[in-house]
């Protein structure tokens, strides 16, 4: 099923640079089956250097993939950076801050875009708003208009089937609140607990995706996957986890002391993260499609901050900065919406006390780092070419040979904008049909 | 803890340490028709006159079936109780293990307002399964007062229901006292978990949710108060809309939230200015006691069948719908109506809470954060638009007999 036919040229939305998506030049050209796994809030620094809690990702799979040790977040908080990796968008004044209303846009929650225009390379111009009209682009259209499959496969969503369906569970349009955004511990009805965050899951933020009935076939709980990658011929070509608030390191300090656990008592972290890689990282390099013809992607959405606290002792009142430097790489551009917005600082808590400013200095998602396990990586490789959410998405695009590369995954010489793919990086991909394990033509699509 | 509340009742049998059971395991309605039989029965307290159900009587939604502050128990009946005493109904098996989530990013606490704590069963939340919760009353000096859980499994041994025990449990059950107790504690657990008189979703709001009834043109104004967001603000905490697969609202979140309400004189123990109950610090709840922040919250409760209460809030301070309502949105701005005036004329607002800890009370939400002399978010016409709706979430079988 083609959702949005045609759109980029009915609207205009088409790309400026090279739209053409680029001939993939190492073995990632026999790549069918991309996986993407997203943690949470992790700086490149902790998750693959001072962090003892992860060390399944460090000592394990490290050396068996491919460490990107430039690649950044696309934005602060989460929300947006999701979104950029499956449309190429930039942030709303509302997807900047993960819709919470009250912040820096006015709308938030799950509301709609309120489209003002449309901006060069496709981005959408808006007054604010979360979900994205149907005539936005994404990869999975782009994905079904070239005959592969796609799945967003989400932890825990529907545990609780009265907080969000098991299947495209998001709520309901303008009812206010996302009771989603915070996790649900167990009970007897829900044994489990429910920590599936719609702000997580990147595909309930386009009309094209969610207005469609194969959303529900689209969209599934964590636990299909273990079915689906059963054979080959069932695993999607394009396969996109988000384990729950905890398993993705969001809630939780990873100590596990009281107090500082997820609301289902796990220990969260990046902890629970390596607990969540260390069970489906596993199942997934076994699966049939992933052997043959696999790429994992290991990342996380965005870096974490730095505090710094600092005290008047005139007032006794404690000034705390919760600092984002913001970085970009890759001269990536803001966008249309985030005048006012990035950078900036913004004073959430204010009492005789304490005063909490969140600074976000820049309209970057800072360095996290990513790791690729594949047949066809160099093990234990490395590359310091810079990378972003943009470049996933431009990556993916060239690999499976798209109608091109939307939103900010094109190149538009006229801001110098210029993108790398992972693709071609032949640090860590080999040479094509030089020493990987290919000799045969790569399969075609799967209708 | 979870795990043993949520087990099927054949996995729940063979714990190290308790008597053997008889193969097959009791079924899970077996087991709950028991408990019911257990939950009716007087005769396991020291009174001989107070069951669960003399509490929490089904004839009133499983909540108190009279207007005191806090009900009386002990050995001959005049012990106060602490709290007072909560439906029982809709909310048992969607309650959350208490909990509170912490979100590693300083930035995302920040930014996503620091949810409070969520869940467990009490006011304070300090059981995480019924069967925890379930002993408290036998065993409080002040309720059931049982002497020890020897003392519940003699009672047991005596009771009409001991053939059934040991068909369930096997013929030796009853001479092992701690076995006994645990699987009594079971099978309440069992039976309020699974009983539809828990939740029988038969008020005029539920008919209106599927369509069958309609809201009076009173009733729809009181709906649109209790949601509107700058003013009641109601719903942000009592949920009142259906769920994604349909299902109907137990108007709760439940969350903590420390509203301030007044100190109550029914209750004896507030004779002594020494003594206070903190809710989630304390004094029920110990392994909270370090979390000042936490002091003066209790849990929100569900407002379904709120309106055939006669008495309102954790420490039973109001004994009408009207004034407890009139209390949340004058709290504020006619502070004098409900707390100490000095002769000087000061209100020592909050009087419930030692003073280092009132700083805890909600002044953040709607309708909390009005100035002194500022108007209320609802006039008494509005609060009477809104008793006409809570009316509507009383049940079929718990209406006044005047609307029969």
């Amino acid at each position: 099923m083609i959702l949005g036919t045609a759109l980029g040229s009915v609207l205009g939305l088409a790309s400026f640079g090279r739209s053409h998506v680029d001939h993939v030049t190492t073995d990632a050209a026999h790549v069918r089956h991309v996986f993407v796994i997203v943690l949470e809030n992790k700086t490149f620094s902790d998750t693959f250097g001072t962090s003892t809690q992860d060390p399944y990702l460090q000592k394990t799979l490290v050396p068996m993939g491919a460490l990107l040790t430039e690649y950044y977040g696309t934005g602060h908080v989460s929300l947006d950076n999701y979104i950029s990796m499956i449309s190429g968008q930039s942030p709303t004044k509302d997807t900047d801050d993960d819709c919470l209303p009250g912040f820096t846009g006015s709308i938030g929650n799950y509301n709609d875009v309120e489209q003002t225009g449309v901006a060069p390379q496709g981005q959408i111009a808006a007054s604010g708003g979360c979900i994205y009209s149907r005539q936005v682009r994404t990869l999975p259209e782009q994905l079904e208009r070239a005959g592969y499959s796609w799945k967003g496969y989400m932890e825990d969503m529907g545990n609780d089937p009265a907080r969000e369906s098991a299947t495209c569970g998001h709520p309901t349009i303008g009812i206010g609140t996302d009771h989603t955004n915070t996790a649900e511990a167990p009970s007897a009805a829900v044994p489990l607990g429910d920590a599936y965050a719609t702000r997580h899951d990147p595909f309930m933020y386009f009309h094209s995706i969610i207005d469609h009935p194969s959303c529900n076939t689209h969209v599934v709980n964590l636990n299909v996957l273990t079915q689906d990658l059963a054979e080959e011929r069932t695993t999607p070509n394009y396969v996109f986890i988000t384990p729950n608030l905890c398993s993705d390191g969001h809630d939780g300090a990873g100590t596990g002391a009281a107090g500082t656990t997820c609301a289902n008592g796990q220990p969260g972290g990046l902890t629970s993260a390596d607990a969540f890689l260390k069970v489906w990282v596993p199942k997934i390099m076994a699966s049939p499609a992933y052997q043959k013809d696999g790429l994992l992607i290991i990342t996380f959405d965005e870096s974490n901050y730095v505090q710094d606290a600092s005290s008047n002792p005139s007032t006794g009142q404690t000034t705390v900065d919760i600092t984002f430097p913001g970085q970009t790489c890759c001269n990536q551009q803001p966008g249309p919406n985030l005048a006012g917005a990035r950078p900036g600082t913004f004073t959430l808590v204010n009492t005789p006390t304490l005063v909490e400013n969140i600074v976000i200095n820049g309209y970057g998602g800072d360095r996290i780092g990513a790791l690729l396990l594949s047949p066809f990586i160099i093990a234990g490789s490395t590359s310091s070419t810079a990378y972003n959410h943009y470049s996933l998405l431009r990556s993916i695009e060239d690999i499976f040979g798209l109608d091109g590369h939307i939103g900010y995954a094109a190149d538009d010489p006229r801001t110098g904008y210029y993108l790398d793919s992972i693709a071609d990086d032949k640090n860590i991909f080999h040479h094509l049909n030089e020493w990987g394990p290919w000799t045969e033509a790569p399969a075609g699509p799967k209708f | 803890m979870v795990c043993a509340l949520l087990a099927p009742a054949h996995l729940m049998m063979n714990v190290p340490g308790e008597a053997a059971i008889p193969d097959p395991a009791p079924t899970a309605s077996d087991l709950a028709a028991l408990g019911k039989r257990i939950f009716f029965d007087p005769s396991l307290s020291a009174s001989g006159r107070l069951s669960c159900a003399s509490c929490h009587s089904p004839g009133h939604a499983y909540g108190p079936p009279n207007g005191r502050a806090v009900q009386l128990g002990g050995p001959d009946l005049s012990v106060q109780g602490a709290r007072a005493v909560p439906s029982l109904r809709y909310t048992l098996n969607r309650t959350p293990v208490w909990s509170k989530a912490y979100v590693a990013s300083a930035a995302d606490r920040i930014l996503e307002g620091n949810e409070p704590p969520a869940g467990g069963f009490g006011w304070d939340g300090r059981f995480n399964s019924l069967r925890e919760q379930a002993a408290f009353p036998l065993l409080a000096p002040n309720e059931m007062a049982n002497s020890s859980p020897a003392d519940v499994a003699a009672k047991l041994q005596r009771a009409p229901y001991a053939q059934e025990f040991r068909r369930l449990f096997g013929t030796q059950i009853l001479d092992d006292p701690a076995a006994a107790y645990t699987r009594a504690l079971s099978a309440l657990e069992r039976f309020e978990l699974d009983d539809p008189s828990f939740h029988p979703y038969t008020s005029k709001y539920d008919g209106f949710l599927e369509g069958t009834a309609a809201l009076s043109a009173q009733e729809l104004r009181g709906l649109a108060l209790f949601n509107d967001s700058r003013r009641g603000n109601c719903a942000s905490c009592h949920l009142d809309a259906q769920g994604a697969d349909g299902s109907h609202p137990n108007f709760t979140d439940y969350q903590f939230e420390a509203l301030g309400v007044p100190r109550n004189p029914e209750i004896r123990a507030n004779a002594s200015t020494a003594y206070f109950d903190d809710g989630l610090c304390g004094p029920l709840r110990t392994d909270q006691a370090q979390q000042a922040a936490y002091c003066g919250m209790f849990k929100t409760p569900s407002l379904r069948n709120v309106a055939i209460r006669a008495t309102f809030f954790h420490n039973g301070r109001f004994h009408s719908l009207k004034e407890a309502l009139r209390f949340y949105v004058r709290r504020d701005t006619d502070p004098k109506l409900w707390y100490p005036v000095s002769a000087s004329g000061s209100v020592d607002k909050f009087d419930d809470l030692p003073p280092p800890l009132r700083a805890n009370v909600d002044v953040i939400d709607e309708p909390l954060t009005r100035q002194e002399g500022a108007a209320p978010a609802w006039n008494d016409a509005e609060i009477d638009d809104v008793i006409a709706f809570l009316k509507t979430l009383t049940d079929a079988d718990a209406q006044p007999a005047s609307a029969h």
